[in-house]
């Protein structure tokens, strides 16, 4: 009891806290009194050290099954592993919000620390926008969203729900919170700079690392939420352009824009408006993801955290968002640009060209997410996005954004010439050349058909049609133009090694390494493109060339799928943690030669509020160390019980989940086997017989996916790394706009 | 054990689809156009019946199966379905009326901003060109931003 009171009251102190940070900070803004100013940055200290306080309290309630506790009742269970009932956390709405202020409080107290001694002009204003924000979350989880909601006392709760158990699943919310949450930072300090007519670069200068780690962090929360649905649903893809899904990618686009185009107003004072807009826009995206999750205003797969504070949440959305774009307005004789623009053919205007697409894709993904809302207001008509249409109209803005990651990098600020053209371009298109004539002789026929094909249906004026015929083209050119983009580093590394060899007659690893960690960030982007290609080729080749076989076996059974043999060997029934399910055993050969012993799960998860069913499991649990066939028999007769229960029911008293078996083909010696998975489901499993209906997937080039995740990780790490030399640059910048502002 | 049969024989239904031998192409053909053009109603992310993993879907699938082999094409199956559910129930809307918004919006938009973005480039390059000119005329105060950022940037070299 103790535990709950102390977070629900420490809640309400925290947003005390908060409020009088907020207050504290606009009047120190105004009156520039530093007192003030002390007061509000150790209010926001004491709101993070309470939030920390709520947050400890309510895991103590999960682990100690409180389940009076509203939110521990509906989202942990007796039986929940401990991993769970902690990452339960954030397995609802309320826990989500305070994750989400925690880390935002985190990073309050981290940016206050780290300019205690600098930016002291712009504080006040950094100090009101955290504490606003954080005064919205604290409102949200004190009047609307209590996680402390008591209830009726009960003996068990109903558990997480079966397919967030999970370890991806426990690690993606954070990580993409910390996304989420981190372009904060560059947003305050970008009102704060409108704020404070203080537009020069201190702004995006001190605040670079913080959007490389909301961006990165963002992105692999992306991407471990695409492993997960990979690996947990079962349906053998990896990502389905659900809203939310949606609704994360959108911010990374533009904050992606934004680190490209913040490069040329470092270097040439251009693009001020551009930038903040871009800041603005990336943090409102934010906010508006949390708002799709939360309000339920379109259907879902993450439909188990919605609630109805999504009325609070596009509130603060339009203030942020209107508020922001009107101080943009205000300020923009401020945000002129200072340097002359020479060619289309610069590395500035590809820059620009990347930004224009990539707040393209941004705008088409959130044009087609909200689109079924457009519908019914115009038409009266409900539609439905799915994946199709997103595929089909995003991939030629993709490869379009594929084909300019290869031009930025190389071609000349200022004014490319001719000779610097062909200088930089001439092996990087050859290879791209090379790789999409290699493509077209693979299937020469094919290709003939479909370019028939799809002039036929052009003609038809069929759109629908017209961008379906068109897929059959995308891995082709998405090989091709990675080779391009893949040759445009290579030979940007190759030149830097050369250089260093001839200058200071080092050995080629030495040059590489030097090369790298004396221009930290450039590099560090290249691997990044790397990574992105990798991606790239990874969807492509799975996308295209997958293939998948829905069959049932007996044991014993063998099936043929695309050079595979799987042979079903047995299988077992199980009753453990807080599911029952049957294992299938099963063999995988390839040329006569077994691979792999793959093992692939149904699991039911039993609802424990049935008294009846819930003993049942315990006992059943309880017999997995005595004799086999008891034990076999006992998870039998639950299966049996199950259905006896929904029968008398008339509904489904078990949560369904599988657990799917994948074998990676990763070795060199079958390079055109090289990154594919073997991917199998079971469908269902009788518990009697053991015959499995069992969904089988061949992925080619899968796992360059995740390899490119890698790859990306290791250059975002190597970007964000600090640099004495930037140190130094943001020292004389800050010296400078100091100067001028006397 | 009756509904364990009964269960058994459903799914066995519902496998119908993807047991079929060489000789039911056509049959394959309607049942894919069907199954990937209809939206999987259980409530969860879009997908269509062919792609989705839940209960749902393999009751779905044997209903499309059933109707192909009762005689429909799969355009028809699809047609029933919208009859009975509305628009919604396609996994994409058709490319006609106001959906064309949707597919060709994006790409219309693009053609658009790639031109408005040359036109501004073009401005800009103008710009510069006069600016030029005038400062030709007049030379950059010791105190002008730009003079500032280049000695910065100069002095990095140094």
């Amino acid at each position: 009891m103790m535990a709950v009171e102390l977070g629900y009251y420490g809640l309400f102190v925290a947003l005390l806290a908060a409020a009088w940070a907020t207050i504290a900070s606009v009047l120190a803004a105004a009156s520039r009194e530093r007192g003030l100013q002390g007061s509000a940055e150790r209010s926001l200290v004491v709101s993070f050290a309470f939030i920390v306080v709520a947050a400890v309290c309510l895991e103590v309630g999960f682990l100690s099954n409180d389940f009076r506790l509203d939110y521990v009742f509906h989202y942990s269970s007796v039986s929940q592993p401990i991993p769970y009932k902690i990452g339960a956390l954030w397995g609802g709405q309320s826990g989500s919000l305070l994750l989400w202020v925690m880390i935002l409080g985190a990073m309050s107290v981290i940016v206050l620390w780290t300019n205690r001694r600098k930016n002291r002009a712009l504080m006040p204003g950094i100090t009101a926008v955290l504490g606003v924000v954080v005064t919205f979350f604290l409102v949200l989880l004190n009047f609307v969203e209590s996680p402390f909601t008591l209830g009726p006392p009960r003996s068990d709760g109903v558990g997480l729900n079966p397919q967030l158990k999970n370890y991806w699943m426990m690690i993606h919310p954070p990580c993409l919170y910390l996304g989420y949450v981190g372009f904060t930072v560059p947003f305050a300090f970008a009102i704060s700079a409108l704020a404070n007519r203080r537009t020069g670069d201190i702004w995006f200068r001190t605040t670079r690392r913080w959007t490389l780690f909301s961006w990165f962090f963002l992105g692999t929360g992306i991407l471990m939420g695409s492993y997960w649905a990979y690996i947990e649903l079962g349906w053998g893809g990896y990502w389905a352009w659900d809203p939310v899904e949606n609704a994360s990618l959108m911010p990374w686009l533009t904050a992606t824009a934004f680190l490209h185009s913040v490069m040329i107003q470092e270097k040439k004072g251009m693009l001020k408006v551009w930038n903040v807009l871009l800041v603005i826009l990336t943090f409102s995206l934010s906010i508006f993801g949390t708002f799709l999750t939360r309000s339920g205003i379109i259907s879902s797969v993450h439909a188990f955290a919605t609630s109805d504070i999504g009325p609070a949440f596009g509130l603060f959305l339009g203030i942020v968002f209107f508020g922001s774009l009107a101080l943009v307005i205000l300020r923009l004789p401020d945000l002129k640009t200072e340097a002359r623009f020479e060619s289309l053919v610069s590395r500035e205007s590809s820059f620009l060209f990347n930004n224009l697409v990539l707040v393209g894709i941004a705008a088409t993904v959130l044009f087609l997410t909200t689109f079924p809302m457009l519908s019914e207001l115009a038409t009266g008509r409900k539609v439905t996005m799915g994946p199709p249409i997103f595929n089909l109209v995003n991939i030629p803005w993709a490869l379009f954004l594929l084909l300019l990651t290869g031009i930025g990098p190389l071609i000349a600020w200022r004014k490319a010439t001719a000779s610097s053209l062909r200088r930089n371009f001439l092996l990087p298109c050859a290879t791209g050349f090379w790789v999409l004539l290699a493509v077209f002789f693979l299937a020469p026929r094919a290709y003939l058909a479909g370019v028939a094909d799809l002039v036929r249906t052009m003609a038809s004026l069929d759109v629908a049609a017209a961008f379906d015929r068109l897929k059959i083209f995308y891995p082709a050119l998405t090989f091709a133009l990675g080779a391009f983009v893949l040759g445009t580093v290579a030979l940007e590394f190759h030149r830097g090694i050369r250089a260093r060899r001839v200058q200071h007659g080092e050995s080629f690893p030495l040059a590489l390494g030097l090369l790298v960690w004396r221009n930290k960030r450039r590099y560090g982007g290249y691997i990044v493109h790397v990574g992105i290609v990798l991606i790239f080729f990874g969807i492509a080749g799975s996308a295209a060339y997958q293939k998948e076989v829905v069959h049932e076996l007996s044991p014993g059974e063998v099936l043929e799928v695309d050079g595979y043999q799987l042979r079903y060997d047995g299988y077992r029934l199980e009753a453990i943690d807080d599911h029952l399910g049957a294992v299938t055993e099963v063999s995988l050969f390839q040329d006569g030669r077994r691979v792999a012993a793959l093992e692939a799960e149904q699991r039911f998860h039993p609802n424990m509020v049935f008294p009846e069913l819930r003993d049942a499991f315990l006992r059943a649990r309880t017999l997995s160390r005595e004799d086999p066939r008891t034990y076999q028999d006992a998870v039998a007769r639950l299966y049996a019980l199950i259905e006896h229960l929904e029968r008398g029911a008339g509904r489904e008293v078990k949560t369904p989940s599988t657990e799917v078996a994948i074998h990676a083909s990763m070795s060199p010696l079958a390079p055109t086997r090289f990154g594919e998975d073997f991917y199998l489901t079971p469908l269902w499993v009788d518990p009697g017989s053991g015959r499995a209906n069992f969904r089988v997937f061949v992925n080619p080039m899968v796992n360059f996916i995740w390899i490119g995740a890698f790859v990306l990780v290791l250059g975002a790490h190597l970007a964000v790394l600090p640099d004495a030399r930037e140190r130094k640059r943001l020292a004389v910048t800050l010296a400078l706009e100091e100067r001028a502002v006397a | 054990m009756r509904d364990r049969a009964g269960i058994l024989v459903l799914l066995a239904l519902s496998l119908a689809p993807f047991t079929l031998g060489p000789g039911d192409d056509a049959f394959q053909r309607e049942y894919d156009l069907a199954a990937r053009m209809i939206l999987c109603d259980c409530g969860c992310s879009p997908q269509s019946v062919h792609d989705c993993a839940c209960g749902r879907a393999a009751e779905m699938r044997t209903e499309i199966a059933s109707a192909i082999r009762g005689g429909k094409t799969g355009t028809e199956v699809v047609d029933g379905y919208v009859a009975r559910h509305g628009e919604k129930i396609r996994i994409c809307p058709t490319a006609s009326g106001f959906n064309l918004l949707a597919w060709l919006g994006p790409g219309v938009a693009l053609l658009v901003g790639a031109a408005a973005s040359v036109l501004v480039l073009r401005r800009w390059k103008h710009t510069s060109a006069k600016r030029d000119e005038v400062s030709r005329a007049a030379p950059l105060a010791a105190d002008d931003p730009y003079v500032l950022r280049v000695q910065e940037h100069l002095k990095e070299y140094e």
